[in-house]
């Protein structure tokens, strides 16, 4: 019988990560440089008006709604790339820039998940970003926040 | 058994008169440096992607030179700078476009961030339009029409770099 849980348990983590956007680690590099990096500059700095990547990107997905915030701003949802290297350069700048700021229950953007989420882009997407920062704060999911 | 003992002792003697323990030690020594050399080699370092530095070729003031194959303004190259860095009293934008160009010494594609260099004045030299895949304002990210000084303290543009951020990725 454990046997038998432990076959489940392992069939459905391998069936979850099948979904799952496999980094291309390359690739991801290149789109973020040719899509992103432009605003956000080569160290995810970013600069006046854009918000900083580095040491940061990582507090969003820790609720429902910041998670789909990365996939929702314009920037995302309104670029070239399909669903796959959307996700991927997602998992990517999280990966690169997230630093301390990833939590260790952070789960990979999926393909159908990225898909779905940038149907719906944000329109004012400074104010509600505050909105968002600042629920994380009440929250304790963000501690410090910075490039504001 | 002892036709087994006298034959293993013949051949021990027989390697060791042929040898020495100098000589294990120089043919190991010869296999660790020449093992650890090979990646110095260029054929490894080739596999590896892009070199650091794109080979050069070409006059970085003419609009002719590969990096500016999808630049639209005054070459910072003739106006104090380099294609790399601003002129002295400009400063960089952080906010740019970025394209791509083919390399014709390597024949490869690389990134190119065309970072304006903002303040002062017009530079007003060596203006060199060649777009490239440039594309309409409604795609701002691939377009070099905008003043990208707009994230800068200065809105004044003055000249444009072409600098190599990386090797382009083909599937």
């Amino acid at each position: 019988m454990i046997r038998l849980a432990l076959f489940v348990a392992v069939f459905l983590l391998a069936s979850s990560q099948v979904s799952s956007a496999e980094m291309n680690e390359k690739r991801a590099k290149y789109n973020y440089q040719m899509f992103c990096q432009g605003c956000h500059t080569q160290d995810g700095m970013g600069g006046r008006a854009v918000p900083q990547l580095k040491g940061f990107v990582g507090h969003f997905p820790k609720s429902q709604k910041g998670r789909e915030y990365l996939v929702r701003v314009p920037g995302s949802a309104n670029s070239v790339l399909n669903n796959e290297q959307l996700a991927e350069v997602l998992n990517w700048m999280i990966i690169t820039f997230g630093e301390s700021s990833v939590a260790a229950s952070w789960r990979p953007y999926e393909i159908d998940e990225v898909g779905e989420l940038r149907k719906n882009p944000l329109m004012e997407v400074l104010e509600y970003r505050k909105i968002l920062v600042a629920e994380l704060m009440s929250e304790n999911k963000i501690i410090k926040v910075e490039n504001e | 058994m002892k036709l087994f003992d006298r034959f293993f002792e013949r051949s021990a003697r027989s390697v060791a008169q042929r040898s020495s323990r100098r000589g294990l030690l120089k043919n190991l020594g010869v296999a660790l440096v020449g093992g650890a050399s090979i990646p110095l080699l260029p054929v490894a370092r080739a596999s590896q992607g892009a070199p650091q530095k794109p080979l050069e070729e070409g006059d970085p003031s003419s609009c002719e030179y590969w990096r500016y194959c999808a630049v639209d303004g005054f070459l910072c190259q003739c106006c104090g700078g380099t294609y790399n860095s601003c002129p002295p009293g400009t400063e960089m934008s952080t906010i740019t476009w970025i394209g791509t160009c083919r390399n014709p010494v390597d024949g490869r594609s690389y990134v190119i961030s065309y970072n304006d260099c903002c303040g002062v004045n017009q530079c007003g030299t060596c203006l060199c339009q060649r777009d490239e895949r440039d594309r309409p304002l409604y795609r701002s990210d691939k377009s070099n029409d905008i003043n990208w000084c707009l994230g800068s303290s200065s809105y004044v543009y003055n000249c444009s770099t072409a600098i190599v951020v990386g090797l382009a990725f083909e599937e």
